[in-house]
């Protein structure tokens, strides 16, 4: 990925705070439900997954399949936005 | 294998998961089912190798299907074996342990997956009665197939709750009910595991349905796939069918129809497996490609059979068939070769005769003066000639011919010395030889009066200019007068008026014309090569000298600017500033550079003005820097402190009582900026980077910024440093604001935790 998307410039550039889950990269609003649903409503939570698998991204992008069907492009988005913000705060 | 890993202990799991080389992770409710699955495809790769047939298809999940198979192998019944199959199938997908692990499948089912299964679930409900009917026709085998798509219509149902109440997964008594059902109205050798058979059923109705309903309006495109797909095997499927029905018993060909069941079923159960799949794996249609092919080439001889011509045969017949193609193929051919033949032949023969002067000659239109006697201005030789000397002087002719020919060739060819015409002497010469000189003399007369007359012969009788002169120029004489004149003076020649020239004298003089014109051009691209070669040199001297006294520039500026703060002197004197720039043994080789760069400051720079000063009771030329002290460099956005926040001054507050701050007047009102706020942010971010913001926000409406710091001692910091500060040439006032007052205005702002940053990378801020 050359560059990234606006989205994920406006996560990465700040700490997530209470951000929602559809403020992640890759998440739109379709996805943002299902996660919901699925009690992944804010975004710390998904981080909280997403580092409970250790940043690895096979299975965080498996797991973002079987929680809310994201396709590869999707998952691969949020990887990277959640890796950024990472490399960044944490 | 695989069912044990549903049935693990966390630590279990995370002890297998490490031998197969995983990270080690905490294994939690979410991350459980995950890792189950991963683990489950390792080991699913790993015991594949037992069966080389199964290994490429059934990647996924179907790690049983091929042992399923071999069980069941012995079977003597061959609807119960497809039966079996068809479970075994289903079972391989789905052990049916916990909860849990059915729940693995069900969800990678996509929503598209569960369209399909319920748009077929529909056809589903026609089908049936289409599947009697072709049963009674066909084979008994049949009837038991039309009776699992009924059991599966029971048991649909069941599933199709099921997928209702996947979202609340936890609902073991429901599922375990559902597999009772199914047991029950399902034969005992079906493994009870409901989704995937699900799958492989649905495909039966669904090929049964195209195959006697062709028109069949699918509303998914994998839908349709699928029962196209049903179409490309019924086709093999259907004559075999409907032939064996009207010419047989179909009890005789019930084995022939199993085998095409036999075909057909495992292609189709592999199709739905890699329809349960299909999500996972995208690049799908190309092995689904392949698989068609293998399963069609079993067809092809069946088709044969149908049409009772064995394959062979209609080889033979067409390559028989092409033979006779050919054959008359030659025919048509060797008449165009005859046509090109008899054309090429023509274009020869002209050529040929055009150069055959005797049928010229001899031909009965030429026009001959014969002389009467008893007419008074007829004179044999100068304007008639006798009836009985025309074929003589047509014999010369033709002995002189060759000689004319021979000659305009040389000349064509510029050979040295050659001349284009032969002169009466040199005719005189050929011809005398055979018959003596005044005979001679005589015919050469009648034939340039001949010739005259005849100018379609091809030769004129010409005046040469000059007999000895280089340049052979020679004029036609087209009247009979003027040659009796000219041949007084001895100047009469003749010369072929078209002369032909030799091919290899063509190609020479071809040859030679596009040497020269080569070698021109090449002279002149060399030429033109040279002066562009030296037009970008000149460009790129040029360009090197004006960087280099761009540079010269900038130094003694530079020098100037350094010189003039160091001394203190306001002026520094021009040789000065060379003789510290250029080093002695470059001062001559560089001094047009430096006049050059000398007239470049006299005429472009303002900041320094060239004057005489007397330096030490020596007038000399100086450069004075009138730059005024050039400001500090600051941001565009603040603009200065219009009153003192510092300590001790009245605009301060010595303690700040609350962490939040109102801006006011930051920005307008009809500032258009997208990004207002992240700009805001960072332009305050960096201006207070020593205090600890917690958050920002603007307010468009009242054109406010609102500021909350993490302590009030922050506040205060944030405070002195934007207070009365002139920002983007607007004056800032900042008061403080309650604290409850800014969570009501902004219930969502974070009280603790990280401290905001100016998202852009840092500025130079000199201040």
């Amino acid at each position: 990925m050359s560059s990234t998307s606006q989205k994920h410039r406006n996560f990465v550039a700040e700490p997530m705070g209470e951000k929602p889950v559809t403020d992640l990269a890759g998440v739109g609003e379709v996805l943002g439900k299902r996660l919901e649903t699925a009690g992944f409503d804010k975004a710390y939570v998904v981080l909280g997954q997403f580092l409970v698998l250790k940043k690895d991204k096979e299975l965080f992008q498996e797991w973002m399949k079987e929680t809310c069907s994201a396709n590869s492009k999707q998952s691969a988005d949020c990887y990277q936005c959640l890796k950024d913000w990472c490399d960044e705060f944490l | 294998m695989a069912d044990q890993v549903d049935t693990m202990s966390d630590a279990e799991l995370r002890t297998k998961l490490a031998e197969h080389g995983f990270p080690i992770m905490p294994i939690t409710a979410s991350t459980r089912k995950l890792l189950v699955k991963k683990l489950k495809m390792v080991l699913d790769n790993k015991t594949k190798p037992r069966n080389s047939v199964d290994k490429v298809e059934s990647r996924r999940s179907l790690a049983r299907y091929s042992s399923g198979e071999e069980s069941d192998l012995d079977s003597s019944n061959i609807s119960k074996e497809k039966r079996s199959r068809r479970a075994t199938t289903g079972g391989a997908m789905l052990p049916p342990v916990t909860n849990k692990s059915r729940r693995i499948p069900l969800k990678k089912d996509s929503p598209i997956k569960r369209d399909i299964d319920k748009g077929s679930e529909s056809e589903d409900e026609k089908s049936p009665v289409r599947t009697h009917e072709e049963v009674e026709t066909v084979t008994t085998r049949r009837v038991t197939r039309t009776y699992a798509a009924n059991d599966q219509d029971d048991y649909e149902t069941g599933s199709d709750s099921d997928v209702d109440a996947e979202k609340k997964p936890s609902s073991p008594l429901r599922s375990s009910s559902r597999s009772s059902d199914y047991i029950s109205s399902t034969l005992p050798s079906n493994d009870p595991s409901p989704s995937p058979p699900r799958s492989s059923l649905f495909s039966r109705p669904t090929l049964s349905n195209t195959n006697f309903s062709s028109s069949l309006s699918s509303s998914d495109h994998l839908n349709s796939i699928r029962s196209r797909l049903g179409l490309t095997s019924s086709l093999a499927d259907r004559p075999s069918g409907s032939s064996f029905t009207s010419n047989y018993t179909s009890s005789a060909f019930q084995p022939s129809t199993s085998t095409i069941d036999e075909v057909e079923s495992p292609y189709l159960s592999n199709f739905t497996r890699r329809l349960s799949s299909l999500k996972a794996e995208p690049p799908k249609p190309t092995t689904f490609l392949d698989r068609d092919t293998t399963n069609g080439s079993p067809l092809i001889p069946r088709r044969s059979f149908i049409s009772g011509v064995p394959r062979s045969e209609i080889i033979d017949y067409k390559a028989s068939n092409d033979k006779k193609f050919l054959k008359n193929n030659l025919v048509s051919l060797a008449l165009v070769a005859l046509v090109a033949l008899f054309f090429f032949c023509l274009v020869f023969m002209y050529i040929v005769k055009k150069n055959d002067i005797t049928s010229v000659v001899d031909d009965q239109n030429s026009v001959i003066p014969i002389c009467q006697f008893n007419l008074p201005g007829h004179r044999p030789g100068f304007n008639c000639v006798p009836q009985e000397q025309v074929i003589h002087a047509k014999n010369l002719l033709k002995v002189i011919h060759p000689k004319l020919t021979e000659c305009a060739a040389e000349y064509k060819c510029g050979k040295p010395g050659a001349l284009p015409y032969v002169t009466e002497r040199e005719i005189i010469d050929l011809a005398s030889a055979r018959v003596d000189v005044n005979q001679c003399r005589k015919d050469l007369n009648n034939l340039q009066v001949l010739l005259v007359n005849n100018p379609r012969w091809g030769i004129n009788v010409v005046q040469t200019e000059n007999l000895y002169s280089p340049d052979v120029k020679y004029i036609p004489i087209t009247s009979v007068d003027m040659v009796v004149q000219q041949r007084n003076k001895g100047s009469v020649a003749l010369a072929l008026s078209d002369p032909s020239t030799p091919i290899s004298c063509l190609f020479v003089n071809t040859l030679y014309s596009a040497g020269t014109t080569i070698a021109v051009i090449g002279i002149l691209s060399v030429l033109l090569l040279g002066l562009q070669r030296f037009y970008k040199y000149y460009i790129h001297c040029q360009k090197k000298k004006s960087e280099e006294i761009y540079s010269m520039v900038e130094q003694i500026i530079d020098v100037i600017s350094q010189e003039t703060e160091d001394s203190g002197e306001p002026y520094i004197s021009v040789d000065h500033v060379r003789d510290t720039l250029i080093s002695p043994q470059n001062r001559e080789k560089m001094s047009s550079v430096w006049d050059a760069a000398v007239k470049f400051i006299q005429k472009n720079e303002s900041r320094v003005r060239m004057e005489v000063q007397s330096v030490d009771g020596e007038d000399c030329r100086v450069w004075r820097w009138i730059a005024s002290h050039n400001s500090p460099k600051r941001s565009t956005s603040w603009q200065g402190q219009a009153f003192v926040t510092q300590e001790g001054s009245v605009n301060n507050l010595t303690v700040s009582p609350t962490p939040c701050l109102k801006i006011r007047n930051m920005f307008d009102k009809n500032d258009t900026n997208p990004n207002l706020r992240t700009v805001i942010q960072d332009v305050i971010l960096e201006k207070c980077e020593r205090s600890n913001i917690l958050h920002i926000d603007i307010e468009s409406a009242s054109c406010c910024v609102y500021v909350k710091c993490a302590t009030p001692a922050d506040a205060g910091i944030v405070y002195k440093n934007l207070h009365g500060w002139w920002y983007e040439g607007r004056l800032i006032t900042v008061k403080y604001l309650r604290l409850e007052r800014y969570m009501q205005r902004f219930p969502g702002s974070p009280s603790s935790g990280f401290y905001l940053k100016p998202s852009r990378l840092r500025r130079t801020w000199d201040e």
